[in-house]
């Protein structure tokens, strides 16, 4: 492990977790397990055993979604550690995944204070606003909570890494190896196990063991599983696409503000949309940022532009790239009032339709989408398809970005009613009504792939390991059994 | 009267937190949304309408409409009350309106408003209501999610 390599792990913690300045699809691509996983193996010179390393982790923490705190530490870190652990100890990737876990905690300090943490840019940014000077707000949005956090990022990843080169003579070490071994596997169990139960249906656990068993027993290519779920899944939501491409009546022409103006206040907010995200405000500061450059063209008095500005720095919160119709809507309000035109209220407009954005747009692409291309791309990865795991990724980060641009567009063009059109249309997505049963598919698949690859391991082993996964299904009972007690 | 599983005080409403969580965790098919500005808009009522779940039937009325439909009516559906302020849920309970628990799910910042926990920000106004509330023995919580710990206020 040179300084090099550590200084490079740093920067790809800050960057894979930091969801800012990758065009909004950092949350869906670097952030993910597999993917940093797989850029930790490209720094240190061994990317198949970083990525695989990445995929366990990602299985570990597929029931992961963000609404509010989860329970397990943070992913990210996480795979960093584990394909570090494989690559520099000489680990498999299960065994580097289980000394890996603990530390994925250290990065639930980064999450947990980050919210409240921002809020000091907030004050800063109000202090110098109050005081009549004019802030930058790309400076507050932007600049200073990124230095803070890869400030934090190389803190924590240092600390992690440290620790576990450390513990390097004790880690590597036949019976404790063995031990993280089956600790991996128990964890693995317990994912998976939670998955299924939460889309609890006897037609999704069936589809679930014939993938499983069909993979096994036939050792059927994930290249072929992948062509033809694509298909189907092309089948099932081509409509949605061609009714999202199709031009509709547009309400708004282009008055003072271009295309490319729209276009710069969209990639703004996609690289900046949670970086000085808060608690006091959540993503507020950032649509104050997205529409700095529409001001600055809409106004030509720099005390207009600073309190306009500032009007945009209140709470504001909203899923990311389905809620972009709002932006856009808001921009054609903006410009119009500029040229003296009687509009709806902004703040009432924005504060009513984010929530509503919100609700529709997490249950989507972080509880529909992200889980379905993801477990594709770890399937193809375990089957050692490593070139081709990149195509769900890409598809997925396709989807939102074209979700995302055409919703600021149709914002902006076709006015508020656009938003309305795209809830329908998340709502009655094919892909979403039947979200379960290519989920519990695909996990079949991706556990009939991951136990031929470790078939070797399993067979030397075979009694600990049953004896593990009876631990584990016990373990998941008396969890939801005491689950449904608090509740009741 | 209707059967109010949830009071639940959000300035987001229909949120992500409460599609998929609490909606699921209740079996609740029926909500009201308490809320005199958007009773009146035709756009915002519908767009709200439009995000709840094909299965649930939703209504967005104002606090004395809310207060018609809740004290009429079968108890046979398992209703959420969502409101953006706490002033409504006041209201209710003055119009004979039985609230036993009011959960507080989510009060973004704005002038006037301080931080009490994480998401929660009260004007001084907006807690006494809620102490108000509290003393006549109803339970008040601050719970984002279903997992989270309740805070009794």
């Amino acid at each position: 492990m040179t300084v090099l390599n550590l200084i490079l792990l740093s920067l790809l913690y800050f960057w894979c977790s930091s969801t800012a300045l990758s065009l909004g699809i950092g949350y869906y691509t670097l952030y993910r397990p597999i993917i940093s996983g797989m850029i930790t193996g490209l720094i240190l010179g061994d990317i198949v055993l970083g990525m695989l390393a990445g995929s366990i982790v990602n299985i570990i923490y597929i029931d992961f979604i963000s609404t509010g705190g989860s329970l397990k530490g943070d992913q990210c870190l996480t795979a960093i550690i584990a394909a570090t652990a494989a690559i520099i100890l000489k680990l498999s990737p299960i065994e580097a995944s289980a000394i890996a876990y603990p530390f994925g905690y250290a990065g639930i300090f980064i999450w947990k204070y980050r919210l409240s943490i921002n809020s000091i840019f907030v004050r800063k940014y109000d202090e110098k606003y109050n005081s009549g000077l004019s802030p930058n707000i790309a400076i507050y949005d932007g600049v200073l909570p990124q230095i803070l956090l890869y400030l934090m990022s190389t803190i924590v990843i240092l600390i992690a890494i440290g620790t576990m080169l450390m513990l390097k003579n004790l880690i590597v070490n036949e019976s404790i190896k063995h031990i993280l071994l089956l600790f991996g596997i128990f964890m693995i169990n317990i994912s998976i196990i939670n998955v299924m139960y939460k889309i609890k249906n006897n037609i999704n656990i069936i589809l679930f063991l014939v993938m499983l068993v069909f993979v096994c027993a036939f050792n059927i290519s994930s290249n072929i599983i992948l062509i033809v779920l694509l298909i189907i899944l092309l089948f099932l939501s081509y409509k949605d696409f061609l009714f999202s491409l199709y031009t509709k009546t547009k309400t708004h022409e282009n008055k003072i503000l271009n295309k490319k103006d729209l276009f710069v206040s969209w990639f703004i907010w996609m690289n900046f949309s949670h970086s000085c995200y808060n608690y006091e405000r959540l993503q507020g500061m950032a649509f104050a940022h997205s529409m700095k450059n529409i001001i600055k063209k809409l106004y030509k008095d720099n005390e207009t532009r600073m309190t306009t500005i500032n009007k945009y720095t209140e709470f504001f919160n909203t899923e990311p790239n389905i809620g972009t119709p709002i932006h856009g809507y808001i921009i054609s309000l903006e410009e119009d009032k500029s040229l003296g035109n009687e509009v709806a209220d902004i703040k009432y407009m924005k504060k009513g339709m984010m929530g509503i954005a919100a609700g529709l747009g997490d249950s989507f692409t972080q509880v529909v989408l992200s889980p379905l291309f993801i477990s594709m791309s770890l399937m193809l990865s375990l089957d050692n398809k490593y070139f081709e795991a990149m195509i769900p990724v890409l598809l997925l980060s396709g989807i939102i970005i074209f979700f995302s641009y055409t919703g600021w567009m149709n914002g902006y063009y076709v006015g508020r009613d656009s938003l309305i059109e795209r809830i329908n249309l998340v709502k009655k997505s094919k892909i979403k009504l039947f979200f379960p049963l290519f989920f519990a598919s695909i996990l079949g698949a991706v556990t009939g792939k991951l136990i031929k690859l470790n078939y070797s391991i399993i067979i030397d082993d075979l009694f600990n390991i049953i004896v593990v996964t009876m631990i584990s299904i016990i373990f998941m009972i008396v969890k939801t059994k005491n689950k449904g007690k608090i509740l009741r | 009267m209707k059967n109010i599983v949830l009071t639940r005080i959000d300035d987001r409403l229909l949120h992500g937190q409460v599609i998929v969580s609490w909606i699921p965790l209740l079996n609740i098919d029926e909500i009201v949304i308490v809320d005199d500005e958007y009773a009146s808009d035709e756009f915002m009522a519908n767009l709200i309408k439009e995000a709840a779940p094909d299965y649930i039937k939703v209504n967005v009325l104002s606090v004395n409409e809310s207060a018609e439909y809740l004290n009429s009516g079968s108890n046979d559906t398992n209703l959420l009350l969502l409101s953006r302020y706490v002033e409504n849920i006041e209201k209710l309970i003055k119009l004979n309106v039985i609230i036993s628990k009011v959960n507080i799910g989510g009060l973004g910042f704005c002038e006037g408003r301080k931080k009490y926990v994480n998401a929660i920000h009260m004007s001084d106004l907006e807690l006494d209501i809620l102490k108000n509330i509290a003393e006549k023995g109803i339970a008040v919580e601050v719970q984002m999610l279903p997992r989270d710990k309740a805070i009794i206020l």
